[in-house]
């Protein structure tokens, strides 16, 4: 029965001439006009960037009369949906913020605009944020603001944050002997590969080498094992709800975990009275490579072919990302510029924590661009959860996911 | 001769009342539900969004990947747990406090319906902070609770042994209030003359139950057993909350691993599991249609 | 439990009790029985209400005292800050509006369509009759996530992208609604319309006089969970919705749900907001589920 109706669907499909064509998406750039530019542009923007975008464009509209910027704030939840509907549906707006993962997707679905070369120059931006808007030698889209990974620890405790692997071991001990009962919070569930790839890089190794997913490396079999030696010396919960941190780190049970920096704002809030006092941030600590190499976040943003006002479009994301206006958006919103330029700017040299990131940024990677990052993601983290609960070894673990990503492929 | 002509008016007017329902249907549902099944049989992802026809027919390869796929399975077996033990625990909660409410309350109604209807209502946000607050491993009422009685205590959420069951009490609380609500309304179609009948012949409470209340409520019986399993063979809103489906898989649903497959793009792979899932429920609740079939109709 | 509530019979608590004549000692039975319903009725009470009264006790608490583990059950600090910053960022005007609107049009439309599809299942044979009952529970099974999607397309086609309607349109009639209709509406004996039919009534006239009026408590039950259904419904409105001004409440409080940075304070409030109709509507709906079949005349 079932095949029947197979049969039929694949008689259906091959008289409504379906079937991949050879062609795939061009990824030539076009110029944008430096003219006079005028009308509306709507733009999507997800969470808290979105609620304080609209405002912060009216400088935009200031300087470009004539032009009117139309921002629709959407929730993080339903982001990807809305963009994948709306390039069905053939509703997209002009412009969007962009998820970093998402580009690989968005960029090959054939909806997305290549970022012209007259207005953009990739040497402007942080190497590792570049990346995450190229999908097959083209741009897609330009990084509007970064994110990367910090070790955050709690400083009352008297003990210097560790500056190596081994070290890290040693100190997640040592806190757990002053009283902090979970040791180190490494993320074991959903978003567990980022605690994964920068331990990776840090071990000499990547997770792609020539358009192949490469698990099954040594540098990944290292980097589990670092991993997988806090469950081992019982120095990393893996017995906690979904939802215990960040509150584990408040009571004091968890020492340290690695975030981003929209946590520090995060900490001072909600942490209680002086609490502000009880933590600090370090780098990553340096892997067996030497490097502390961290892993590349933030929004991109992308302009849609369909966009009946491209000129203006783009040049509002030029906009956007110029260094002056990023560090006015860092003013507004805490997040960080994707211009090394900007950091030049006094503002954001002198928060101490801010610049560390700064410092991560400039040799932070993105992860692989690949159409179906996200699949592979819940492949990686299933595997991470296993391992967490010391289910399997690491080189079981590596294999595992080596199985699943190439089962999955580069998504191309 | 009349009678025929009387029965067509009556099947033409039959048709007329479902006209609304079959428009809406043909509109929007007819080719979706068909596109879902097509897509199945293709490698449709969400890149090919603006060109989906542009395609290659790859025959039953997901279905089959289906068969092999460990994730799959293990919530394939999760989602046979939460069905099995949430549907009874849910209508038998609902029905419980419908009947003590329609029979033994007459003071502070009002409050009692509203009452037990609030779970249904209340935020998922809401209701997951309360929830691991009870449940936290550390310091959760519940393990306090079971400490001071001397009983052992559980990570219960970060437990792969007891995430499920946490679950599932979880997911039947928040349902009852629900299945409460309908079979108080159709309590009320119980003439109570059956129940003084019943009573004048010495019936207990239990044999009035059972010979009166609950033959009268076999349709909204079948009701919400086939909207509860349907909802528990949809399950998803609870792990994706409390436990994002683990630790381990301990708590991945069907419908939650389908979520995630649309979310990683692979259309073709998660519209070949909506597929058997669809077919798993319509089995499911044609099975409930032969249990539960009316009575009256064999009594004829 | 069926010793206490039986009638007649001995409960054996007081002596009183056994020397009373049998009326009195039912009497007393019955009381007996009625406290320990509603003991075990009010215990089960505080477990399903902590959470909405939680909720509602939170929204008025700082964000730092909602994140608090343990959390604090009355506000140590209280505040309006929650709704103060509701206020300055959800349009709540408008966005309440929009919610109001798409619930009215499709709880009206699903009281008389489901209703009418559920009589013509119950009690209309017509051809094709298993056919349409089957497409009803087709719909009522099918993984919603599966249509989103195509379901856009359609919209788009049709104009409807960023209007109510378009949000409105594919609940217009709804599968569970009509299930339930034909459910109560099976129960309605066949002699009462057979009469009717003998007297002259038309099926409209059958339709409207006798079948809904019967059917109140049903009724109520569908006006009930239908607004549920369009008053929580999120991932479709959110997907047609392209601007700001057609967003409904759920979609406007998911702008704040954000893995870690939650707005705790706002998004109860925003719970507040969003469950207080709900609660006024089921206080202003349950007289008629009591009001049931047998007092409107059927015997």
């Amino acid at each position: 029965m079932r095949k029947s109706t197979a049969g039929l669907l694949a008689v259906v499909l091959a008289l409504a001439g379906c079937g991949r064509g050879g062609g795939g998406t061009s990824g030539k750039a076009e110029d944008v006009s430096a003219g006079r530019i005028k009308g509306t542009v709507t733009v999507w923007a997800m969470g808290d960037e979105g609620q304080a975008l609209g405002a912060f464009a009216k400088e935009f509209e200031r300087a470009n009369p004539g032009v009117e910027i139309k921002v629709t704030s959407m929730g993080m939840d339903v982001a990807h949906d809305k963009l994948v509907s709306a390039i069905a549906g053939n509703a997209t707006p002009d412009v969007s913020m962009v998820g970093t993962t998402w580009m690989g997707e968005l960029g090959k679905s054939g909806a997305l605009d290549v970022t012209p070369n007259n207005l953009f120059d990739k040497s402007g931006f942080f190497p590792g944020a570049w990346d995450s808007t190229v999908y097959k030698g083209a741009s897609y889209g330009v990084p509007w603001y970064v994110e990367t990974r910090a070790f955050y620890y709690r400083s009352d405790l008297g003990v210097k944050p560790p500056t190596t692997w081994d070290e890290t071991k040693q100190w997640a001990r040592q806190v757990k002997a002053k009283g902090a009962s979970m040791g180190v919070y490494q993320n074991y569930q959903v978003g567990s590969w980022q605690e994964l790839l920068p331990l990776v890089w840090q071990a000499g190794g990547d997770i792609t080498s020539g358009g192949k997913w490469t698990f099954d490396s040594p540098q990944v079999v290292t980097a589990l094992k670092q991993w997988r030696s806090f469950y081992e010396d019982g120095t990393a919960p893996n017995k906690v709800d979904t939802g215990a941190f960040p509150n584990i780190f408040f009571k004091g049970q968890a020492a340290a975990y690695y975030s981003g920096p929209w946590m520090i704002h995060l900490m001072k809030k909600d942490g209680g009275p002086g609490f502000e006092k009880k933590f600090d941030l370090a780098p990553y600590a340096k892997g067996p490579a030497g490097n502390n190499t961290s892993l590349m976040g933030g929004g991109d943003l992308a302009v849609f072919k369909r966009t009946k006002n491209r000129d203006a479009a783009w040049r509002f994301v030029k906009w956007l990302t110029d260094p002056k206006v990023q560090v006015r958006w860092y003013q507004t919103k805490n997040d960080l510029p994707s211009t090394p330029a900007a950091w030049q700017d006094p503002a954001m040299a002198s928060d101490k924590q801010v610049a560390l990131f700064g410092e991560a940024l400039k040799t932070a990677k993105a992860p692989p661009s690949t159409p179906n990052w996200e699949q592979v993601a819940r492949v990686v983290e299933r595997e991470m959860g296993r391992l967490a609960l010391l289910k399997e070894t690491p080189e079981q673990a590596a294999q595992a996911m080596q199985k699943g990503a190439d089962q999955l492929g580069m998504g191309d | 001769m009349r009678r025929g002509r009387a029965h067509a008016r009556r099947g033409r007017i039959g048709l007329l009342f479902s006209m609304p329902f079959l428009a809406v249907f043909a509109v929007l549902y007819a080719g979706p539900l068909l596109a879902g099944l097509g897509m199945s049989v293709t490698d449709l992802r969400s890149t090919d969004a603006q060109h989906p026809f542009s395609v290659d027919f790859v025959g039953l390869r997901h279905y089959r990947r289906l068969l092999h796929d460990e994730v799959m399975r293990k919530a394939a077996w999760n989602t046979l747990v939460f069905v099995a033990a949430g549907v009874p625990l849910t209508i038998g909660c609902g029905l419980v406090a419908a009947v003590l409410m329609h029979r033994g309350v007459d003071r502070a109604r009002a409050l009692f319906r509203v009452g037990y209807f609030l779970p249904h209502v209340t935020s998922i946000v809401a209701v997951a902070v309360i929830w691991r607050f009870v449940l936290d491993p550390q310091s959760g009422l519940l393990n306090e609770g079971l400490r001071a009685a001397g009983l052992p205590t559980a990570a219960w959420l970060a437990d792969e042994r007891t995430a499920l069951p946490s679950l599932i009490a979880m997911a039947a609380w928040r349902g009852f209030g629900f299945d409460m609500v309908v079979f108080l309304a159709a309590l009320q179609g119980v003439p109570r003359e059956l129940y003084e009948a019943a009573e004048t012949d010495g019936a207990g409470a239990w044999a009035r139950f059972r010979y009166v209340t609950l033959p009268m409520l076999r349709p909204t019986l079948l009701f919400t057993s086939v909207y509860s399993s349907i909802g528990f063979l949809q399950f998803m809103e609870e792990p994706l909350v409390m436990t994002k489906g683990g630790p381990d898989g301990a708590t991945e649903s069907v419908s939650l691993a389908i979520y995630q497959q649309f979310g990683g793009g692979d259309y073709g792979y998660a519209g070949a599991a909506s597929t058997v899932l669809f077919f798993v429920i319509v089995l499911v609740a044609l099975l409930q249609f032969r249990v539960l079939r009316p009575r009256h109709l064999e009594a004829r | 439990m069926s010793t206490v509530t039986a009638p007649g019979r001995d409960t054996g608590a007081a002596p009183s009790v056994r020397d009373a004549p049998p009326r009195t000692r039912r009497a007393r039975g019955e009381r007996l029985r009625r406290t320990a319903i509603y003991a075990a009725l009010s215990l089960g009470l505080g477990l399903v209400v902590t959470p909405f009264a939680w909720t509602l006790l939170s929204s008025f608490k700082p964000e730092h005292e909602i994140r608090q583990s343990p959390p604090t059950f009355l506000p140590a600090h209280p505040t309006l800050a929650g709704y103060r910053e509701m206020l300055a960022s959800l349009h709540l005007g408008t966005t309440f509006t929009n919610s109001v609107l798409v619930a009215a049009a499709q709880v009206s439309a699903n009281l008389l369509l489901c209703s009418m599809a559920g009589y013509a299942l119950a009690k209309l044979p017509f051809p094709g009759r298993r056919a349409v009952f089957g497409l009803v529970m087709a719909q009522m099974m099918v993984p919603g996530i599966v249509l989103v999607i195509p379901q856009f397309v359609v919209v788009t086609r049709l104009g409807l992208t960023d209007t109510l309607l378009g949000v409105v349109l594919p609940y217009l009639v709804w599968p569970l609604g009509v299930f339930l209709m034909r459910q109560f509406i099976a129960e309605i004996p066949d002699e009462l319309l057979q009469a009717a039919r003998i007297d002259g009534a038309g099926e409209f006239r059958i339709f409207f006089r006798i079948v809904l009026p019967l059917c109140r408590p049903a009724l109520a039950t569908l006006t009930l969970l239908s607004f549920l259904n369009a008053w929580n419904n999120f991932l479709w409105p959110a997907i047609v919705a392209q601007t700001q001004d057609r967003y409904t409440l759920p979609v406007a409080l998911a702008l704040f749900s954000n893995e870690e940075t939650t707005h705790y304070g706002l998004l109860l409030a925003g719970a507040v907001v969003v469950i207080t109709p709900i609660v006024v509507l089921f206080l202003c709906l349950q007289r008629f589920f009591i009001e049931g079949i047998a007092s409107t005349g059927i015997k």
